[in-house]
């Protein structure tokens, strides 16, 4: 007999002030991996609190939110756990965005939020 | 008021067209819906006269024409703006219900809908404004975005500006393919915020010329 350890579920953490955001990217993603686990914060902060007791896969982070913003989150983030996959969602499309989520190591992708965007970015953590 | 020359003024409005290319791709993938937005048209004008021209044109569109709903933002950097979109009030639940979706109730539509206009805003105003910012080789730091309903008077006050601003207007015709919903965006600028952005669209030119 062959011992298969159950793959554990996947869980991705979406980051955004605005609720409208989170339930359509929570949407799509049950769409497309409806096994997975997704977990909401609607700050910077909040999001390092959630991201300690979730484990998150995959992080989405909007940026421009009140408070602690996204990419300073990210930084935090990306220091408890270096490997964890953290993209911006964002609607910030200026260059000086994209150049400083490089910089960071972090994923870009631009707003509005689509069921094909958050397929690539499911990507990210295999899905 | 500050004057702009022909070609600031074919620059201006070329930047703006690129712009404008992104909103209404941006536009697009938010309602599912094909959107044609006219080639923007530029004008410098007071707050007084904005708020005049404003409120004939979306009364000519709107059941209740006197009120509109706004969503600004503040943005700071290379030069310093408040940018406005506006569309009359009872397009606004309308354009919610597009962008969510028909799953979600109506009463749910009716709680979010200012949450998922300051959302639209965000996206509409990010997709202008990261434009310019792009063209430009500057940073603009935006302000979280902000929900108003009143007359076109109250809107174009709502930004603080200075009595002696100008508003650059920029007018935004959206064309849905099924639903006919029209938009204006505004840039409130003072005088020397309009003194920075002659800068910054003299700077373009000087690049596309090879001259810096």
């Amino acid at each position: 007999m062959t011992d298969v350890t159950p793959e554990r579920t996947k869980t991705v953490l979406i980051v955004d002030d605005s609720r409208v955001s989170r339930m359509m990217a929570r949407q799509y993603i049950l769409h497309l991996q409806p096994g997975w686990n997704v977990v909401e914060a609607g700050t910077g902060e909040e999001s390092l609190d959630k991201a300690r007791a979730a484990l998150p896969d995959l992080v989405l982070m909007d940026v421009n939110m009140p408070g602690m913003g996204g990419i300073a989150a990210a930084e935090q983030l990306r220091r408890l756990a270096p490997a964890l996959p953290i993209s911006l969602l964002t609607a910030n499309v200026q260059s000086a965005t994209r150049e400083r989520a490089e910089a960071l190591g972090l994923g870009f992708m631009e707003k509005p939020i689509t069921e094909a965007r958050i397929a690539q970015l499911l990507a990210l953590a295999g899905g | 008021m500050v004057e702009l020359s022909e070609l600031e003024n074919d620059a201006l409005i070329e930047i703006f067209n690129i712009g404008v290319g992104q909103a209404a791709a941006s536009m697009s993938a938010l309602v599912s819906e094909e959107v044609r937005m006219s080639v923007p048209s530029i004008s410098f004008i007071s707050r007084a006269d904005a708020a005049r021209l404003l409120g004939s044109r979306l009364a000519a569109e709107a059941e209740a024409p006197d009120r509109i709903c706004g969503v600004s933002q503040h943005y700071e950097g290379a030069f310093d703006t408040d940018a406005i979109l506006m569309f009359p009030e009872d397009k606004s639940l309308e354009l919610v219900r597009l962008m969510v979706g028909e799953t979600v109730s109506l009463q749910e539509l009716t709680d979010m809908e200012q949450e998922a206009m300051c959302e639209i805003g965000n996206i509409i105003l990010n997709a202008c404004i990261g434009t310019l910012a792009n063209v430009f080789e500057q940073e603009l730091r935006g302000s979280l975005p902000e929900y108003h309903v009143g007359t076109s008077d109250e809107i174009l006050g709502v930004s603080g500006s200075e009595p002696d601003s100008v508003v650059l207007m920029l007018h935004i015709d959206f064309a849905l393919d099924k639903h006919q919903i029209l938009g204006y965006v505004a840039f409130v600028l003072d005088i020397s915020a309009l003194h920075d952005l002659k800068e910054q669209i003299n700077r373009y030119i000087a690049r596309a010329m090879g001259q810096a």
